[in-house]
């Protein structure tokens, strides 16, 4: 049995899970407890050890179906096993073993597509789930200007040409054996063909995690009535001044309300070294006890804007805000794309905001010509300055998620979240928009702890307050 | 005291009045016979806490909950000395030390005589033990419920983490104080944020999601026994309808409960979307909510 978790485990591996030796050992021994003999109480050990949070457990079902059930590992011998039917199965070992051969026997590159298909076939599923997450996880080269999706797609066309050959070459393979009988034979190949099947079901499979930590909000608070529903990018010269300076006024008023929150805190453990040198003045008796200030813990805020139209708007407001607010913050830092990342905190720093701003549409690195692509800019975003995500930071991204067809590149989103505190996207468009045309919003939602839509001053409030207090 | 078998498990905290399923009593016997915290996770208001308790119930052992929230620091869960306690006995023992003192003695002599007694102020008399360390010191097994870890800083977890895997903990004045007795720990978590890969590898997860509608019919029946079979079915359902809506906040089992006590207060034997109405405070607690479940009341009585 030790073998058959062993090989599961470095199946989940391939995939992206991360199992460590000590979980190993843990399930073992835990299944040493049980007993493997229930599948339920098999099923709920692994779970329990292999997948331990929510969002990996779709990941995990998927795999242990594939290797327990569809597989037939580990199950009865022949003549127990049926398949769906009710029609005994050829012994599987017997399959298992002719495909093998027939790697042995084939001219196939090592760790190509074919062996990890036939590897596949004959129940070792590991280099083709690890080729299949690959495709997934495919971060496509940019070469010169030109940018295309084509990465996935050759990926999964180079597997489904090597099916096709497999599929040729296993009859050919079989028949040219000895000792098997036709009506054998017959079964033989029918049940690769099903295999076979099964292996290009799962790379059509799109993992899909799910993701119950998502904060959910309904309708926002009705600050103000008409500025407030009025959505950012319609706003009028006059409108946009009254906007600034109902923020501006709201601004003071959140710190005012920080600073109170901060000032209660004062109740940390007891200085002792301050309460002796006090307590000289007293003839040594210790009158007054010295706490020492414990300030609450000051998130650190990474912010991540798209700048192309709508989207833009919106974000020079929350800017705005975020940087008025900096005392609340341990620290604001702050990148705008298109398609790459580009820091703008120095000019948030040097400058007040609404001069940044205007800095910013005129810089001359952000070449606004360029057609949005989130994927790349996540990527980039990773590459450049992943250091800045910590447990304390929350990043913000502000974006309307629509990239114009090109790689979402969601992995990379995951990576992201894994590294921060909390992922929150903010998105200038309703709800109801979501997952339209190329909005890519629904994907990215998965990955995200908090995705609300952002468009307007009474929205843009609501998130503000929840952030700050 | 311990349980014997995954099906002893599930009997004993029907017993109790926790109706587990299956996963979770074969988790729970896993858990004590590995001796491994098991993390919790699911929404609010599924029954992690009350798992904990009662668990804390069947095993006959006392139950030692430590609250977790932001700023969460040692001297909250672990342990403080007892600096007033110590300043105050420093001023009674102050005419002491003359006893101690030789009045001959040179002052690197006298120095080293006092030195002798320090052990006197770090001692168990002046340490004030916090949930943690109350937990592991315990002469009797205990029930330690880490709740909502989920909430604590990034440091705190880390520091989990000595405790989690050694059951022991470094206390410089003292040493390192180990476990008398291993308690059953139980971490739970909201899912406000995701747990570091160190504190999983060490525990046993499960996650508990809202109960099926079978599941919460027992439930209902067993919290509430004078319910008649047509209004538990409707009241099953009803919330079963709700919880599939795109609501801020869904309704929990202890919310589902309370409904149906005031359902039954109100003398209601057979729901009409009328009654859901009048009584949905008990279920939503979002007034963007409400209008949500408002909009659909016929639907969601008539399912």
């Amino acid at each position: 049995m030790d073998a058959v978790i062993l090989e599961f485990v470095s199946c989940c591996r391939a995939n992206g899970m991360r199992i460590s030796t000590a979980e190993t050992l843990d399930c073992l021994a835990q299944l040493n407890m049980a007993g493997p003999l229930n599948e339920q109480i098999f099923y709920t050990v692994l779970k329990a050890n292999f997948a331990k949070s929510r969002r990996e457990q779709d990941g995990f079902s998927r795999l242990y179906r594939l290797f327990f059930h569809d597989m037939k590992k580990g199950l009865p011998k022949a003549g127990e096993a049926t398949d769906d039917s009710g029609e005994p199965l050829i012994d599987a070992p017997d399959l298992d073993h002719r495909l093998r051969q027939m790697v042995e026997q084939g001219e196939y590159a090592p760790g190509g597509t074919e062996q990890a298909l036939l590897a596949f076939m004959a129940g070792e599923p590991r280099a083709f789930v690890e080729a299949v997450r690959e495709i997934h996880d495919q971060e496509t080269r940019v070469a010169g200007a030109v940018k295309s999706n084509l990465g996935q797609l050759t990926g999964r066309l180079e597997i489904m040409l090597a099916a096709n050959r497999v599929r040729q070459q296993v009859p050919r393979f079989l028949g040219s054996m000895e000792g098997v009988p036709d009506e054998d034979q017959e079964a033989l190949l029918q049940q690769a063909g099903q295999r076979l099947d099964r292996a290009l079901a799962f790379l059509n499979e799109e993992p899909a995690p799910d993701n119950p930590g998502l904060v959910r909000t309904g309708e926002t608070e009705q600050r103000f009535s008409h500025l407030g529903n009025i959505p950012f990018a319609n706003l009028t010269r006059d409108e946009t001044a009254r906007v600034q300076d109902v923020i501006d006024q709201w601004v003071r008023k959140m710190e005012d309300v920080a600073t109170l929150r901060f000032a209660a805190a004062r109740k940390g453990a007891v200085d002792v070294k301050r309460t002796i040198q006090r307590s000289t003045r007293y003839l040594g008796v210790p009158v007054e006890i010295v706490r020492k200030d414990r300030p609450l813990r000051k998130g650190k805020i990474v912010t991540l804007c798209d700048v192309s139209g709508s989207v833009w708007s919106t974000a020079r407001f929350m800017l705005n805000i975020l940087y008025s607010l900096q005392a609340c913050f341990a620290r604001v830092k702050s990148h705008v794309f298109i398609d790459c990342p580009l820091e703008v905190t120095g000019l948030f720093l040097a400058h007040e905001a609404n001069t940044a701003v205007k800095k910013i549409l005129n810089d001359d690195r952000i070449n606004y010509n360029a057609r949005t692509d989130y994927g790349l800019t996540f990527q980039k975003f990773r590459d450049d300055h992943l250091s800045d995500l910590d447990k304390k930071t929350t990043l913000i991204i502000m974006g309307d998620g629509r990239s114009n067809y090109f790689n979402p590149r969601e992995p990379v989103l995951e990576l992201l979240r894994e590294r921060c505190r909390r992922l929150v996207w903010l998105n200038p468009e309703s709800r109801r928009f979501w997952g339209t045309g190329d909005s890519e919003m629904l994907r990215y939602r998965r990955y995200c702890n908090d995705a609300r839509p952002c468009g307007n001053l009474n929205q843009l409030l609501a998130f503000i307050q929840d952030l700050v207090l | 005291m311990v349980f014997s078998s995954v099906s002893d498990v599930q009997g004993r905290l029907e017993a109790k009045g926790y109706i587990p399923s299956r996963e979770i009593a074969t988790i729970v016997f896993l858990a004590q016979e590995a001796e491994k915290p098991v993390l919790v996770e699911g929404p609010a208001g599924v029954g992690k806490t009350e798992l904990a308790k009662s668990i804390s119930l069947c095993l006959d052992r006392e139950m030692i909950r430590l609250q977790c929230y932001e700023g969460l620091d040692e001297s909250k869960a672990l342990y403080e000395w007892a600096y007033a306690k110590q300043l105050l006995y420093t001023q009674m023992l102050k005419e002491k030390i003359s006893g101690i003192v030789s009045p001959e003695a040179s002052l690197a002599k006298a120095v080293d005589e006092i030195a002798q007694h320090e052990d006197a102020f770090f001692s168990d008399r002046f340490i004030q033990t916090r949930p943690l360390l109350a937990a592991i010191s315990s002469p009797e097994p205990v029930v330690l419920l880490i709740d909502e870890v989920d909430k604590s800083d990034p440091e705190f977890e880390a520091f989990l983490l000595e405790l989690l895997s050694d059951f022991q903990v470094t206390i410089p004045e003292l040493g390192t104080v180990r476990a008398n007795t291993r308690p059953f720990v139980f971490l739970t978590s909201n899912n406000y944020r995701d747990m570091s890969d160190a504190l999983k590898r060490r525990c046993i997860h499960i996650y508990i999601d809202y109960p099926d509608m079978e599941t919460e019919k027992r439930i209902i029946a067993r919290k509430l026994p004078g319910i008649s079979e047509r209004l538990l079915d409707q009241v099953a359902a009803t919330v079963a309808g709700i919880r599939e809506l795109d609501l801020k906040k869904r309704p929990c089992i202890s919310e589902t409960l309370d409904w149906a006590k005031s359902l039954m207060i109100l003398g209601t034997d057979h729901l009409t979307p009328e009654d859901l109405d009048r009584t949905l405070n008990t279920l939503c607690k979002h007034r963007a909510d409400y209008g949500v479940v408002r909009s659909r009341l016929r639907e969601l009585v008539m399912a």
